[in-house]
Formats: C-alpha cells, structure tokens, sequence
C-alpha cells in the first residue's frame, strides 16, 4: 500500500484538481509495540475526501491500536502521518483535534449535565472569551439539522437515548470542521431504525467531503455503507479493496486467514423432559410475553438483531432485571427470581457477553474466579476457604477446557478472551446448573477457541444440561441450536425447529417484513449473510 | 401529574425550588416562634454570618464539581488570617494590599493541593485530608502557639467589620457581607459565562470525555483548587478583621461547615451538578438553622454538629432516592415526548423505537 | 498501579516498608540506648493502641472500595456515651455495652447509607464524621468527664503481663483473628471481590450489600471498642477525643499498600505500616518534635504513599498517557499469533 502513496503529493497540492487524488489522510508504514506484543507491523492506510472506508479485523487485529495512534492517544514507534500529503506529528487528541481529525467510540463520550448545545461546542477553542449561549445554541441547532435530526438543545444531555448521543457526537464532530471521523463500532448498540438514521447521517458526511472510518464487525453494514475495504490482520495490513471488488467471503477470509471457518457439527439427540418453562413473561419498556420451553439436553437459540431485548430476557430469568409478569418454571417448580443469588440456588446460571465489566476479576487468579459463585460450598465449618479442593477443581477445568495458562494462580487479565471466556463458563458450570444461559459465548474470540465452545456446548447438553444460546453470529445459532426464538424489539416472532430454519428466515423475522427490508438495503445485507453461509458450509447443515 | 410536572421543570430546578421553600418556611417558623426576628440586628447577625462561610463554599463549589473535594480550606483560613495578621502587627499597610496578600498566600496554598491532585494523580480527599494536618502545622509551628490579639493590629481592623456601605431603615450592607456577595455574584458570571467555568461542569459530568474532548482537564482542575485556595485566603483576611484574635485554632472545623452547606446547597459530590444559587441556599439555610435553633429551643450550642451531620445526611439521601427518581422519570418523558414528536413527524412508520 | 501484577506490587512495597521501618529503628536505637527493650516498645505500642486497633478494620473498609471517614468520631461518641452513662451511675459494664451497641449500629448505619440507598461512602461518613462528633458533644458539652471505677482505668493503663497492657493483647489478638479472615476466609475473599469488581461480584450471586453493611458495621464495633480503650486509658473523655484520628488511620492502612480504589491490600503490609508509624513517631517524639508536627508529618506520609508509587509507574513508562480506557494491555490472543 504504502508504494502506491505519492510521494510527490506536497509538491502537486497546488493544483486545485489534484487535491482529490491527495488523500486526506495517509498512514504510512506505522508500527507499535507494546512490550512483548508488536502491536502493529508496517501498516498503511490511506483516506479520501468523501470517502467511507471500512477497516476491518478480528479482535486483536491491531485495529484499536491504529484507531488510538490516528487521535494522538498513543505515538507509533515509527512511520509517518500525512495530512495532505504533508506530514504531521500527533502528540495528543487536542492535536488530532486541531488537524480535523476525530473519533467517536461504542460508548459516546456525552456530558450528561450540560446541555446539547454545550456537549457541541465544549471543546471549541476561540469561541470568544464568553458563553454566548443564544449563537451557541442555534449554531447547535443548525448543525443538527444539517444531520437531519432533531433534538432540543437546551437541554441536559442525560435525557438522550443512545443514539442520540451519537449524533450529537457527531454534530460536535462537524462543528470542529472535522475532514477525517472515525466510527469505532458505531452500531453495536443500536436498534435497526436507529442504524438507518444513523447510516443517512453517514450519506450527509460523505457528501459534505468528510473521510469517514467505518469500523464495524456487521458485515452487512460494512458492504451496505462502505466504499473501500481494509483488512488488518496480526497487526499487519492484509488489503485494500474497492467494495465492488469484494465479496464477504474474501473479506473473511482475509480476516481469519485460511478459506473455511470451522462451524462446529452437532449432532441432535432426542431431548429428555422439560427443565425451563416460561410462560407469558414481560418486562414494560423492554420486552412482551415471551413464552418458551427448554427440555433437559437442549439447545434453544436466541437469535435476533442487537436492539431485540434477547439480553434482557436473559437478565430477567437470572434476577439482575426481574420481569414484571410471566412465570418461570424450572423442573417443575416455581422459579422467578429476583437476584443472581435465587437463581443460582435454583440453579440457573447466566454467563454475560461482557467478560470484562461483568464476568471475570482481571486482577484476580483463575482459581478465584472459577470458585467465586459456588464459594460457599468451599468453605469449611469455620467459614476459611478450602484451598486445596479450590486447586484441584481450577486445575480440573484447566485441563477439560484446555484453558491456556501456565497455573491457576494466573491472573484472568493476563489471558486471551478465548481463555478468558473458557473461564467464565468453567466458574458457572461449576454452580452445576440446570440451565446455563449463554449471551454470545464466542463474541470477540478467535477461531480455534470458538471451535472448543462450541465443542463444550454440545458436551454439556449431552450431559442433560438445558442450554439457552443468545448469539447474534448467525451460523452459530443455526448449528448450535436444536430450536431457535427469534426476537424483535421486544417481541417474540417465532419458534423455528433446526430442521426448518434458514438463514434467510430467521433474519427475514428478526428484521421484520417487507415494509421495512425496502428501506434497508436488504440485499446487501442478505449478501453478507449469504457470503457467511457459504464459509461455513462445509460444516453447517 | 409527575409527567406534566417534569415537562415544564427540571429535577435539579425542583430540587433548588425545594430549596428555597424549607428556607423560606424556616425563615417564617422561627419568626412566628421568635420575637423580634426580622429586627436590624438580628437580620444583621445572621448576614454577617454567612459572609465567611460562603465566600469559602464559592471557591469549595468550584472543586467540588470537577469531583474533588477541599478538606483543607478551614486551616488556609486559620493560616492566612495568622500570617496576614502577623504581618499587620509588623508592617503597616492598606487593608487592599493585606487583602490581596492574604488572597496570594491563599492561592499558593490552593496550587499545592492542584498540584498534588491534577498532576500527581493523588486523590484529592487524600491530599486535602493531608494538607487539613499540614497547613495546621505549619501554623502551630511558626506561630509557637502565640496569638494575633485586636491590639497589635492597625487601627482600620478594628473599624472594618462594621463597616457599612448602604443602610436601609436599620438594615445594613456590611462591607464584608458586600465582599461576600461579590464573590458570589463572580462566581456565578464564572460558571455560566466563561467557557473555564462549564468546563468545570463537564470535567466532573464525564471526566473520561473530558480528555477525550481534548479538554484542558488538569489545568482547569488545578485552577478550581487555586481559586479555592484564593477564595479561602481572602475568607482569612475576613476572619482576621472580625475577629481579631487569632490563635492557631482559628477557623478549625470550617471545611466542614462549607461542605455540608455546599452539598446540601445540591451540588452533587460525583461532580459535575451544583449552581451557586443552591450554594447560597445552602450556606443561608445551615447559618439559619445554627444560629435560629439555638435561640428557640434553648438548645446548647453543642447540638450545631449533629445538626449539621443529619442535615447532610437527609440532603444527601433526597440526591439519592428522590431526585434519582426525579430524574430517571424526567429522562422517561423527555424520551417518549421525542419519541411521539418523531412519530407524527415520519408519517407513523418509524415509532416503535 | 496495574491491578494485575498487584501481588508482586504488594511484595515489592511491603520489602520497601522492612526497609524503612528498620531504618527508623536504628535511628531510634542509636538516640535511645534502651529503645529496645519490652518496656520501651509495649509503652510505645500503648500510644497509639487505639488508632492500630481501628486500622486492622479500615483495611477491610479501603480493600472493599470504600472509605469510613467517621472512625474517630464514633471512637468520640463510643467514649462520650461510656461517660455519660457513668456519670449517671449507670452499672459501668452495662455502660460499655450501650456503648458497643450505638458503634455497632451507627456503623451498620452508614453502610445501610451505603449499601442499600446506594450513595457515595465518602459523602455518608463524612455526614457521620461531622454528626456523631456532635453527637458526642450533645452528651458531654465541652466538659470533661471522668470518674471511672478503678478497675476500668486499671485496665487501659496497667500492664497485665508485664508491661504489656489488656489493650496491646487484645490488639494482637484482633490483628490474627482479622488476617486470618481477610486472606484466608469466604468473607474476606468477598471482600476483595467487590473492591474489585462490584459488577462482577453482583453476578456471581456473591451478596454484596450484605458484605459492605458487615463491613461498615463491624467498622462502627471497632471504632467503639477503641473509643471505649481510649478512654480507659486516659481516664477522662471530652468530645475533642481522638479528633483527627481517621488521619493516621488511614495513612497506616495506604502506607500498608492497601490501593484506595480497592481489591488491593494485605493484612501484613498494614501490620508493617502500624509498626513504622509508632517507631516513627516514637523518633519523632525523641528527636524533639511535638505532637502536632508529628501529625503534620504524618499527613505528609499519606500524600506521598499515593504520590510516590504514582510517579514511579509513570517513570516507568507504565503510566496510562491518557487514562482513555482503565484497562491494561492484555497479551493478544495466541491463537491469531499462530494463525498468521
């Protein structure tokens, strides 16, 4: 990449006409380490004015890396920064700021007690020595509106949704006159009509002339949106690649690096008695009478689009969110619970997608982190820890599910998420449930490792356990799952049996009908699933 | 009833308006139960009363929203009235120039604090618990336990307090009440017209998107505690020419005072809410009630602490409980207001969000 | 500090406070020819018994993520309330357990605050730091008052075995019932856990407004047992008691490597940390410095066991530039190594 750069460029900024063919930012050739781990090798990056551009990776690619050295966050060891075509030195976001460049991150970075206006115009240097709040707020006003939305902006920005945040986000963005903004997972927590909102504020970027970079994990979304496609890798640039030149396939491959992703095969066993019975249950402003059975040795799969309240089904049958209506059955017995704790006693487990906030202590061993909700049963009459029996079962899943650590006294921070969520699972199988909830137990964890969980699912339901599998990686629900619910927006669409469910179905009820589908580039989207389905066809079903 | 309410009014301006209305209301029952309350100089007593406390929970205020606190104001007003008044006793000067020199010495006593806290990473109710000990050493120290006494000091201390600037029918302005409400009224112009002074709303709001923001977080952190320390100062050149004699006790257990006063006043201790209105609520309804209960009930002076501990523990607990609810309804409304707006405005298609 | 080599950190600064603490002592042995001595040491011990008691539970309450500002002043209110209730002719051993029962109770007070209403442990106790002094100074006023039966001052000043005095024994005795339980029981690996992550505790089922309240309330025990033995010893209490002693106590505990942010901390780096604070105040005392100094010195040490590991790691290029995510670098996953 780097040898297609020209090298010339400051010496044709003159021209007028040759200032598109200058891109408005280039990376070139940036490497960093951090310690032991080269975190980026030789990587090359370019954008345009006007330009969408997709960089894509699995976790650990190096893409949050690249993302921090492009804000000024962190200084690449070497390599070169060209803002048209001339170079640049980044030695803080202030900077980064002032070239034009920004970035906006899965979480946005709101103030929730100033007010909408403010939130715009915050970090805005040399607006006059004093608040003129009259010009500021219809300055805000005017920016927004240049998005297409609106939003009061006189008040405090506690009272936005999610997405609303984002645009204002990016309304400040805009009004710093940013040419280069960078989307970190933009949609991740977005709903499908705050996605199209979101992908026309996108459109109004791109014809303004600002260089957008896109970073998503939706493949979808990434063809949907997209003009160019980049490919890291290890820490090293894979490809750069005009949309219309790719094909999700190819991009997976690039990602993962071999031709095929490993789906795990499944074989179905004839389910035993029913274990979770739910009937009716509820919860205002998050979900609507969602019914369903799960038999012993069991896998029934959550599928649906993220927005379509799966987690929080979840988090009602462990008790962090209890439902207002409905009732829970397990093995018979009544069980709505209203804490983690009833639930656990009744055994029902709930493994969280969020390993890092609400799975694991980082600071913490293995062995601690395997025992911690089943403590109890590891204390002897005085209440001391038995720390020869907690030894023994860590190392006990240390061994079964080949969890990569040199001891058991490793801290969980210092592994890889593949490992790390091979421990989150071992500390709930070791509250011997009854029905273990799985909320994307292969989310950001690489190939191998999603292989291995998969591998356990199966194992455990053979051994009668009632699985509930929430994934949004469709493929996984489809060989994964003996029966699937699919959710939208708080409704439950359907119950499909293995045998009956198709990509094209499920996604066809999660995303609801045709109505809606017209105004989603639904083709793309089915492409991109399309292009899923034939990577892991040799395996799927 | 709560959905139109919260159409029309914020939590935070309810919860000033709540503010205003136990104020007022103890205002009006100590007068039924007390004679003479309103007269010229009980009205007096309390105004010149306030004037230190809430020159110094001005400047605490501004710490307090960037999620900081200040421990250690109550012994830079001790030291600077000592040291101010040692000097007096030894130098004669105008009472602009002692002024300004205790406001100095209470501003680099502040940068000690902002340093340690904006640019040493050392928790501010660390440091200030710290420096609370240090700066009271330091006065003992260099004081060898002798006192300020009215008589060595110029003649002009002796004239100041009662000072007066404007009197109507026997209610005065008293200069240091009119200092106090100058602070005040600065302090307000600052934190709502100058961009330092939303900044400092915003570093306590979100200090994570502050950085993120590019905002200049350490500096405007260590300002507030410069201004802080410079407010306290110039409480301590207050302190020194009302009262006059100044051991090296002076003005202990005044942080606390200021802290209850700004947290019952509404600021919020994680930063980022507060306004110098509800400061002065704060600061006026703990002087009432402190000076008031004592007369009415017969109380000893020795209940002025409880008092003070619950009344920081029930404006605490109404934050917590109330105003959260408050508020989590407001954010409810405003939501489903622009959901609906959203609705009529799409043609019905798009409101299942 | 990274949270995730806190074991080796702890190691490091608890081999730091050996040195320093052996450092103070030979200043101390050179200036005292019989500074060794039981004698010497328990009278010193006997000093401040009192704040070394309390420091074995802050451990607990800092370890937890959180912060009791209201110690001293429950030690006050505990003491006050013995000598109120004295005063009064009430039976003395009756008097200690009213006592006991208000520290107990306002101590599960604050951690109902805490726990259960869900506000910041720093604005409860410091409502409690100013209200039950005032508490106490409701009581008392500003008198001093005394008056103990013989045996109860006997018992905070006199020697039971040899010089060593009911305090110190029930100090040490304390001191291995508390280690015991922070590293080695259920509770105390809860405790850790939701100083951690209180997230994460919640969802493993680990009842964390439970422990937090046993914290805080054991807290208010503590506090009344020490306030109770201060007033012992000194044989007359005024509202003033033991005032600014959450400052000492906490430098002890932040001395003793115990991370203000919580999870982090062991018994041994506090018992260290005790230690190093009574012989230095001990040199102090010998070296001619006053009692408030002592203090001014000892606020010091608190702003520096924060601020030098601080500058350190940032020395050390370990500094988060800009503290953007407060997370460590993570190794990569090994697999995406080998697959490339």
């Amino acid at each position: 990449m780097a040898d297609l750069a020209p090298d010339i460029a400051p010496a044709r900024m003159n021209g007028s006409d040759e200032s598109s063919v200058v891109p408005v930012l280039e990376m070139r050739g940036i490497s960093k380490r951090f310690g032991a781990t080269q975190a980026l090798s030789d990587v090359s990056l370019q954008l345009s004015r006007g330009e969408v551009h997709a960089l894509l990776g699995e976790n650990g690619a190096g893409k949050s890396t690249l993302i921090k050295i492009m804000t000024g966050i962190e200084s690449p060891d070497t390599g070169e920064i060209l803002l048209d075509g001339q170079e640049i030195h980044l030695a803080s976001s202030q900077d980064a700021q002032r070239y034009g460049i920004a970035a906006m991150y899965q979480e946005p970075m709101i103030f929730p007690d100033l007010s909408v206006a403010e939130n715009i115009f915050i970090g805005h240097r040399n607006r006059g020595k004093f608040v003129d709040r009259r010009r500021m707020e219809s300055e805000a006003r005017d920016v927004l509106s240049r998005l297409g939305v609106e939003i009061e902006v006189d008040e405090p920005a506690r009272g936005l949704t999610l997405a609303e945040q984002q645009t204002v986000e990016i309304a400040k963005a805009i009004s710093l006159d940013t040419r280069v903004l960078i989307m970190d997972e933009p949609t991740a927590s977005l709903s499908a009509h705050e996605v199209r909102r979101l992908f026309q504020i996108i459109e109004n970027l791109r014809s303004e002339g600002v260089a957008v970079l896109f970073i998503s994990h939706r493949m979808d979304e990434v063809f949907e949106i997209s003009d160019k496609v980049t490919i890291l890798r290890d820490g090293q640039w894979i490809s750069t690649r005009p949309r219309t030149e790719l094909t999700p396939r190819m991009a997976i491959r690039d990602m993962v690096g071999r031709q095929v992703v490993e789906i795990f095969h499944r074989e179905r066993k004839p389910p035993g008695d029913v274990r979770l019975a739910v009937e009716g249950l509820s919860k205002t402003g998050a979900f609507e009478d969602i019914s369903f059975e799960i038999r012993a040795g069991e896998v029934l799969g959550f599928a649906g689009l993220v927005g379509a309240r799966r987690t929080d089904v979840g988090l009602a049958l462990f008790g962090i969110a209890p439902a207002d209506r409905g009732t829970v059955t397990l093995d018979g017995q009544p069980a709505n619970v209203s804490s983690p704790r009833q639930a656990l006693e009744r055994g029902i487990a709930y493994s969280t997608e969020d390993r890092r906030q609400l799975g694991l202590i980082m600071g913490q061993s293995i062995s601690n982190n395997i025992v911690l909700p089943s403590l109890q049963r590891f204390l002897d009459k005085f209440g001391l820890v038995k720390r020869d029996e907690e030894r023994t079962v860590a190392e006990t899943y240390r061994m079964l599910l080949k969890i990569r650590a040199a001891s058991v006294d490793v801290p969980t921070g210092a592994l890889s998420g593949g490992n790390q969520q091979k421990v989150v699972i071992s500390k709930w199988l070791e509250t011997r449930p009854k029905v273990l909830i799985l909320d994307e137990p292969t989310r950001g964890i690489d190939v191998g490792a999603k292989v291995e969980v998969h591998q356990l699912i199966d194992e455990l339901a053979g051994q009668g356990m009632a699985i509930l599998l929430i994934s949004s990686d469709l493929p996984e629900v489809l060989a994964m799952s003996d029966r699937i619910l699919i959710m939208r927006e708080g409704h439950q669409m359907a119950i499909l049996d293995h045998t009956e469910a198709t990509q094209e179905k499920v996604l066809s009820l999660a995303m609801g009908q045709a109505s809606e589908l017209d105004d989603v580039d639904a083709r793309a989207a089915l492409r991109a699933v399309d292009g899923l389905i034939d990577a892991g066809s040799s395996a799927g079903d | 009833m709560t959905d139109r309410l919260l159409r029309h009014i914020r939590p935070e301006q309810f919860r000033e308006l709540i503010l205003l209305v136990v104020t007022i209301g103890a205002l009006l029952f100590f007068w039924t139960q007390i004679p003479n309350y309103f007269d010229p100089r009980s009205i007096n007593r309390l105004t010149v009363g306030l004037a230190i406390p809430l020159v110094v929970a001005i400047g605490q205020m501004m710490v307090v929203l960037t999620r900081n606190i200040d421990l250690s104001v109550s012994s830079t007003v001790g030291l600077t009235a000592y040291v101010v008044g040692t000097f007096l006793t030894r130098n004669e000067v105008s009472p602009w120039v002692a002024a300004v020199m205790a406001m100095l010495l209470g501003c680099a006593l502040g940068a000690i604090n902002g340093l340690l806290v904006a640019y040493g990473g050392v928790p501010a109710i660390i440091t200030t618990l710290g420096t609370l000990a240090i700066y009271r050493v330091v006065l003992v120290e260099i004081s060898g336990a002798k006192t300020v006494t009215t008589g060595d000091l110029p003649g002009w201390i002796g004239s100041l307090p009662s000072k007066t600037l404007v009197t109507v029918r026997d209610y005065d302005l008293r200069l240091m009440v009119a200092i106090a409400l100058i602070v005040t009224i600065a302090g307000y112009l600052v934190l709502r017209f100058l961009p330092f002074g939303r900044r400092l709303y915003a570093i306590g709001s979100n200090p994570d998107a502050a950085r993120m923001a590019g905002l200049p977080a350490r500096r405007d952190v260590f300002c507030a505690f410069v201004i802080c320390g410079g407010l306290a100062g110039l409480a301590g050149f207050m302190y020194l020419v009302r009262f006059g004699n100044i051991t090296v006790t002076a003005a202990q257990g005044l942080e606390l005072q200021v802290v209850a006063a700004v947290v019952v006043g509404g600021a919020s201790i994680l930063g980022g809410q507060g306004t110098i209105f509800g400061v002065l609520l704060g600061v006026m309804l703990i002087e009432i009630l402190q000076q008031s209960l004592l007369r009415w009930s017969g109380l000893s002076e020795f209940v002025k602490d409880a008092i003070l501990g619950l009344l920081i523990l029930i404006a605490i607990t109404v934050d917590a409980v109330v105003l959260g609810r408050l508020r989590e309804a407001w954010v409810n409304t405003r939501r489903r207001d622009r959901a609906a707006a959203r609705l009529v405005m799409e043609g019905g298609a798009d409101g299942a969000d | 500090m990274g949270r995730i080599d806190a074991r080796r950190y702890l190691r490091r600064w608890e081999s730091l406070l050996v040195l320093f603490l052996l450092v103070v002592l030979a200043y101390n042995i050179t200036q005292v020819s019989n500074f060794l001595t039981a004698q010497n040491q328990a009278n010193l011990f006997q000093l401040s018994i009192e704040k070394a008691i309390v420091a074995l539970i802050m451990t607990f309450v800092i370890i937890s993520g959180e912060i009791d500002l209201s110690v001293a002043s429950m030690m006050a209110l505990s003491a006050a309330v013995v000598a109120r209730l004295n005063e009064s002719r009430m039976e003395h051993v009756l008097a200690i357990v009213v006592a006991l029962a208000v520290g107990l109770g306002l101590g599960a007070l604050n951690g109902f605050f805490v726990a259960n209403v869900g506000i910041n442990s720093l604005a409860v106790t410091l409502a409690g730091y100013i209200g039950y002094r005032g508490l106490a100074q409701v009581f008392i006023e500003d008198n001093s008052v005394g008056g103990f039966p013989g045996w109860f001052t006997r018992l905070g000043q006199k020697g039971i075995i040899g010089p060593i005095t009911f305090s110190i024994i029930l100090f040490f005795i304390m001191a291995a019932v508390a280690g015991v339980i922070l590293h080695y029981s259920g509770f105390g690996r809860r405790v850790y856990t939701v100083g951690s992550n209180a997230r994460v505790a919640i969802f493993s089922g680990v009842p964390v407004a439970r422990t937090r309240i046993i914290i805080f309330a054991t807290s208010g025990l503590v506090s009344a047992i020490a306030g109770i033995l201060y007033a012992a010893r000194l044989g007359a209490v005024r509202s003033s008691t033991a005032q600014g002693f959450e400052l000492d106590i906490i430098t002890i505990v932040l001395l003793g490597g115990v991370s203000i942010f919580g999870g982090v901390g062991s018994m041994v780096g506090v018992l260290l940390s005790i230690f190093l604070v009574l012989n230095l105040r001990n040199g102090m005392t010998i070296a001619g410095i006053t009692g408030n100094t002592q203090t001014g010195v000892i606020g010091l040490l608190l702003i520096l066991s924060v601020l030098i590991p601080n500058l350190v790691s940032r020395a050390q290029g370990r500094f988060r530039r800009t503290p953007v995510e407060p997370q460590f670098q993570a190794p990569r996953p090994e697999t995406v190594q080998s697959a490339g």
